[in-house]
């Protein structure tokens, strides 16, 4: 029923996965966080939603960015928009789900990396 | 979409071979990666096409489904594997059983939770860090299920 739709959708992901991981580079991402804990979580988010690859690939890239001086809010952010934000699956998305549940589940899915993140990072904090 | 990305293709082995090469090697690595898992999802999709029948989907992830399809909601999210996309047909298909839009947004929220790589989280930023972490995570998935249930509220008034 739907292997036909879908199967070619999977495999452009895919695609677009391969392009992502070939001209993105670590160091690109490293440069773009500064410090401060705004700026830093709004680089975090939009960083973490167009990037790809497995949850492992966000960690050692977010501890470098920590040895770098990027804010632990903004690191957290990044953190988790990389797996819960994907720009490289969004005409799949909005092709099975449908524009209406696809736009709401990103638009909730943005606010709330910054909530999570920010909660998280504040609660480590205040642990000591 | 396919298409497109074909083209992007062709025009990056125009202008940059060495690079292009390197892209669809990794593609085809990500491909090796997910095929056994997307095995399983059509799996499973032809299995709830089968064997369950809209009423069984009603009564546990539908409208009635209370609390306990929250909890399956959020454990399933947790313990599904790969990528998410690779999840989208069989939640679509569960949508079309019946199962209501505030439990796939739970189960999609959970996924942020990876046990495998929890204790790699836990060797980069500590246990303390997980634990919130994955705290607020089920937090926010269940607060993003309630927004979109009271939305459908609104709709239907």
């Amino acid at each position: 029923m739907m292997f036909k739709m879908v199967l070619p959708m999977l495999l452009a992901v895919i695609g677009l996965v391969g392009i992502f991981k070939t001209y993105v580079t670590p160091e690109m991402i490293k440069s773009l966080f500064d410090g401060s804990v705004l700026h830093d979580m709004i680089v975090g988010v939009g960083v973490g939603a167009i990037s790809v690859g497995q949850p492992f690939v966000s960690y050692i890239i977010g501890g470098e960015l920590l040895k770098e001086g990027a804010s632990f809010y903004g690191v957290t952010a990044f953190i988790l928009s990389f797996v819960t934000l994907g720009v490289v699956q969004l005409p799949m998305e909005f092709g099975i789900f449908g524009v209406r549940f696809t736009l709401l589940r990103n638009f909730l899915s943005l606010v709330f990396a910054f909530l999570v993140a920010y909660a998280t990072a504040y609660s480590v904090e205040l642990a000591g | 979409m396919l298409g497109s990305v074909i083209l992007t293709y062709v025009i990056l082995f125009f202008m940059d071979p060495e690079n292009a090469k390197h892209a669809v090697f990794e593609g085809l690595q990500v491909l090796k990666m997910v095929l056994p898992i997307i095995l399983v999802v059509f799996f499973l999709t032809g299995l709830v096409n089968i064997t369950v029948d809209k009423e069984k989907i009603s009564r546990h992830f539908g409208k009635e489904s209370g609390m306990k399809g929250w909890f399956y909601a959020i454990v399933a999210g947790i313990l599904s594997h790969g990528p998410t996309y690779v999840w989208y047909p069989f939640l679509q298909n569960l949508r079309e059983h019946g199962a209501k839009d505030s439990l796939i947004f739970a189960f999609l929220y959970a996924r942020a939770i990876k046990i495998p790589w929890i204790p790699l989280m836990i060797s980069y930023f500590g246990w303390v860090f997980t634990l919130f972490f994955s705290l607020y995570i089920i937090i926010g998935a269940l607060l993003q299920g309630m927004i979109v249930e009271l939305i459908e509220r609104k709709k239907e008034n």
